[in-house]
C-alpha cells in the first residue's frame, strides 16, 4: 500500500483537518475518515465548528450535539466520538484554566463586553476553534482528532487565529488597556493617546471604558493565553497534523478550492490530499456524444434512455476535465498531493450506513492519482 | 405577480443561502430579470471575486467590503483623517475585535445608505452564506447590546429598523432539493422570521434535475438501465426534499433547473427562469 493513501492517513495522522466550501459534502468526507480511523482501531473525535449542525445530520444524530463528545455506535474495533464546538464553553474552560484564582474568571466571565465576545464575534469562533481542537488533541481519550472546517471563505482563519491573538495581546494599545499605570489612559504615551481617541469616538467612550475593564480583567490571564495560542499553532504546523482539500467537481466549488490551496501555500503547510466528492457516476464506456448519436437513431422509450444516459454522461466528462485541470494546478503548488475521488449517492447523505459506504470509497476509491 | 411589483416592495432584498446552492448566481438573475423589467438596480456584492452579470442599461453592480464600509462611514462622520491614521496604524483589526460583529454592521450601514441616497429602485444583496446569514442581520442588534451609545449604538438602530421593516428589506432565501440544505435552510428562515423579525419572500429552489419520462426498464441494456435508474432515483430524492421543504414552512417556491453553463450565460437562463416563476406567482 502507498504511504499516500487516505487509509494510511487516518491510521497515522493524529489531526486531519478537512477544509473546503460549502456543499461539496466536506462534513460528510470528515465524518467518514472518522470511520476510516475507527476501522483501523483508533479512537477517533470529529469535530465540526459549523453552526448549522451538519455533522448531527450527517450521522443520523438528532439530539443536539453539544461540546461534550458523544459516541457514535459504529461496529469498527476503534471509537467513533462528535462533538461541536461550542464557543462560549470553549471560552469559559480557558478562562477558568487560565485565571489565577476563581474570583478572577468569574469577574471576567461577568464583563458584559466578554460576553458578548465570546457569543457573537466570528474572531472569537476561530480562535475557540483551535483552541477546542489543541484540547481534544491533548485528551486521552482519543487517537486522532478530524476537524471539519466552516464552510466559509476564511475556514483557514482559524489556523491563524492563536498567532493572530498573540500579536493582538502584544499590541502597544491593548497593553495600554491591560496596564494603564499610573493616571490611567489619560497618561497613555504620546504615541498611543491620539488613536485611543480616535477609537473611542467611533465606538464610543462606554465601549472603549468596557473594553479596558474586560483587558484589566485578563490582565494576568495574557501570558498563559498566548503561550497555549503559540502552542496550538505549533501543533496545527507539526507533522502530526494533515490537511485534506475537499471539493465537488462544479465550477464555483473548483475555483473555492483553488482559493484553499492558494490558502494552504501562503501559510506554508504541505497540503497531501484532495477528495473530489460528489463525482457524478459513468455508466458504461460510451461518450456522451455517442450516446446522442444513438438517440436521434432511436424512437420511443429508447431513445428517451439514450438522451438520459447521455446528459449523465455530460456530467461526468465535465467533472472529469474539471477535476484534472484542478488537480494540474494544484500539483504546480504541492507536486505529490494524492487525489481520491468519490462517487455521487443518488440520494442524500445522513444516516451512519451511508456515511460507511462513503468511508469504503474512500478507503478503496474507484479511481485515485 | 407582475416582475416590477415583484422587485419594488422592499428596496433592500437580500439573497441567502448556504454554499454550494447557486446564491450567487441567483442573486445575480434576479439583478437582471429585476433591470430587465425597467426597475433601476443595484446589486451589491460582499466579496471581490463576484459573478460576470449580462449587462444591463437599469443595472449597476458593487462589491462592498467592511474595510471600504468603515472608510465610507468614518467619512460620513467627517473623520477622513481618522480612517487613514487606523488604516496606517494597522489597528482596524483592533477595533474590529473590540466591536463583535462590526464589520457586518459595516456593510449593511453601507447597504442603508445606498438605499437612503436612492441609488436605485431597488438593491439586490447577494448575501453572506446561510450560517453566516444569521449572524450578520444578527450583528446590529448584538453589538447594541455591547455598544449602547456613539455613532456605532446609532448605526446599529438604524440598521435594525430597516432590516425589520418589510416595505424597506426582505429575504430571499436559495436552497436546492436535496435533504441538508432544505433542513438548514428551514432552520435559517424559521429563525430570520422569528428571533429576527424580518420578512422573507418566496423561496428559490435551485439545480433542480429535470423530469425523467416513466418507463419499462427491463427491454433497457445495462448502462441504459443504470442510467435511468439513477436518474429516476435522484429525481424520487427530489420530490421527497421538496415536500419536506413544504411541511417545515409555508413560503411558496420558486424552481429553477439546474444547467451545465457558467458565468454570465447561467445568469442569462436563470434569469428568464425566474422571471417566469415571479410571474406565476399569486
Amino acid at each position: 500500500m502507498s504511504n499516500a493513501t487516505v487509509e494510511h492517513m487516518c491510521q497515522s495522522a493524529r489531526v486531519i483537518v478537512t477544509c473546503g466550501t460549502g456543499g461539496v459534502g466536506k462534513t460528510s468526507i470528515a465524518a467518514a475518515l472518522g470511520v476510516i480511523a475507527a476501522t483501523a482501531g483508533r479512537r477517533v473525535v470529529v469535530i465540526t465548528i459549523d453552526p448549522a449542525k451538519r455533522l448531527a445530520d450527517a450521522i443520523g444524530l438528532t439530539d443536539t450535539l453539544g461540546n461534550e463528545p458523544e459516541q457514535v455506535l459504529i461496529s469498527a474495533p476503534g471509537e467513533m466520538w462528535v462533538t461541536m464546538l461550542d464557543v462560549r464553553e470553549t471560552f469559559d474552560n480557558l478562562v477558568r484554566s487560565a485565571a489565577p484564582t476563581p474570583q478572577r474568571a468569574t469577574e471576567m466571565m461577568e464583563n458584559s463586553f466578554y460576553r458578548s465576545l465570546s457569543r457573537s464575534l466570528s474572531g472569537t469562533r476561530d480562535y475557540m476553534a483551535a483552541e477546542r481542537l489543541y484540547e481534544l488533541y491533548n485528551d486521552d481519550r482519543f487517537d486522532v482528532v478530524i476537524v471539519d472546517t466552516p464552510p466559509s471563505r476564511n475556514a483557514l482563519d482559524f489556523l491563524e487565529s492563536p498567532e493572530r491573538l498573540a500579536r493582538f495581546l502584544k499590541h502597544p494599545i491593548v497593553r495600554v488597556l491591560i496596564a494603564p499605570g499610573r493616571g490611567g489612559l489619560r497618561f497613555a504615551s504620546a504615541a498611543i493617546t491620539p488613536v485611543l481617541k480616535a477609537i473611542s469616538s467611533v465606538v464610543g467612550s462606554d465601549a472603549l471604558s468596557g473594553v479596558a475593564s474586560f483587558l484589566r480583567a485578563f490582565d494576568g490571564m495574557e501570558k498563559e493565553f498566548t503561550q497555549r495560542a503559540l502552542a496550538v499553532a505549533r501543533t496545527l504546523r507539526s507533522d502530526d497534523t494533515r490537511f485534506v482539500v475537499v471539493t465537488a467537481p462544479s465550477p464555483d466549488a473548483l475555483g473555492e478550492a483553488d482559493h484553499f490551496v492558494g490558502e494552504l501555500s501562503r501559510l506554508k503547510i504541505d497540503l497531501q490530499y484532495v477528495v473530489a466528492n460528489r463525482m457524478p457516476p459513468r455508466f458504461g464506456d460510451t461518450s456522451s456524444t455517442d450516446q446522442m448519436n444513438f438517440a436521434r437513431n432511436a424512437t420511443g422509450d429508447l431513445a428517451a434512455a439514450h438522451t438520459i444516459l447521455a446528459s449523465l454522461l455530460v456530467d461526468a466528462e465535465r467533472a472529469e476535465t474539471g477535476i484534472e485541470e484542478f488537480i494540474g494546478r494544484t500539483r504546480a503548488k504541492f507536486p505529490a498531493v494524492h487525489l481520491t475521488a468519490v462517487t455521487e449517492f443518488p440520494t442524500d447523505i445522513h444516516s451512519i450506513e451511508a456515511i460507511s459506504a462513503l468511508a469504503e470509497q474512500l478507503a478503496a476509491p474507484s479511481w485515485s492519482k | 405577480m407582475e416582475l416590477h411589483h415583484f422587485f419594488t416592495t422592499q428596496r433592500v432584498l437580500i439573497v441567502a443561502g448556504k454554499g454550494g446552492v447557486g446564491k450567487s448566481a441567483v442573486a445575480a438573475a434576479l439583478a437582471l430579470a429585476s433591470a430587465r423589467s425597467g426597475v433601476r438596480t443595484l446589486l451589491v456584492s460582499l466579496h471581490s471575486e463576484s459573478i460576470e452579470v449580462p449587462a444591463n442599461e437599469h443595472l449597476e453592480h458593487v462589491t462592498v467590503t467592511p474595510g471600504g464600509a468603515l472608510s465610507d462611514f468614518l467619512s460620513s462622520k467627517g473623520m477622513g483623517l481618522l480612517s487613514r491614521q487606523l488604516a496606517r496604524s494597522g489597528i482596524v483589526e483592533l477595533v474590529a475585535t473590540t466591536a463583535p460583529g462590526l464589520d457586518d454592521l459595516l456593510v449593511l450601514g453601507r447597504i442603508k445608505a445606498y438605499e437612503k441616497d436612492k441609488r436605485a429602485d431597488v438593491i439586490i444583496v447577494d448575501g453572506p452564506a446561510a450560517g453566516h446569514a444569521i449572524d450578520f442581520v444578527r450583528a446590529p442588534a448584538q453589538l447594541k447590546r455591547a455598544i449602547p451609545t456613539g455613532p456605532i449604538g446609532q448605526q446599529s438602530d438604524e440598521v435594525i429598523t430597516m432590516l425589520t421593516d418589510p416595505n424597506r428589506c426582505k429575504i430571499l432565501m436559495v436552497t436546492t432539493a436535496a435533504m441538508t440544505p432544505v433542513m438548514e435552510s428551514a432552520e435559517v428562515i424559521h429563525e430570520l422570521q422569528h428571533t429576527l423579525g424580518m420578512t422573507l419572500l418566496p423561496i428559490v429552489v435551485n439545480k433542480c434535475e429535470r423530469d425523467v419520462p416513466e418507463m419499462s426498464v427491463t427491454t433497457l441494456e445495462a448502462p441504459l438501465r443504470d442510467a435511468y435508474e439513477y436518474a429516476s432515483s435522484r429525481l424520487h430524492a427530489q420530490h421527497t426534499a421538496l415536500t419536506t421543504l413544504n411541511e417545515l414552512t409555508p413560503l411558496e417556491h420558486m424552481l429553477t433547473h439546474r444547467y451545465v453553463t457558467e458565468g454570465a450565460d447561467l445568469v442569462e437562463s436563470l434569469a428568464s427562469e425566474l422571471a417566469t416563476r415571479i410571474q406565476e406567482l399569486s
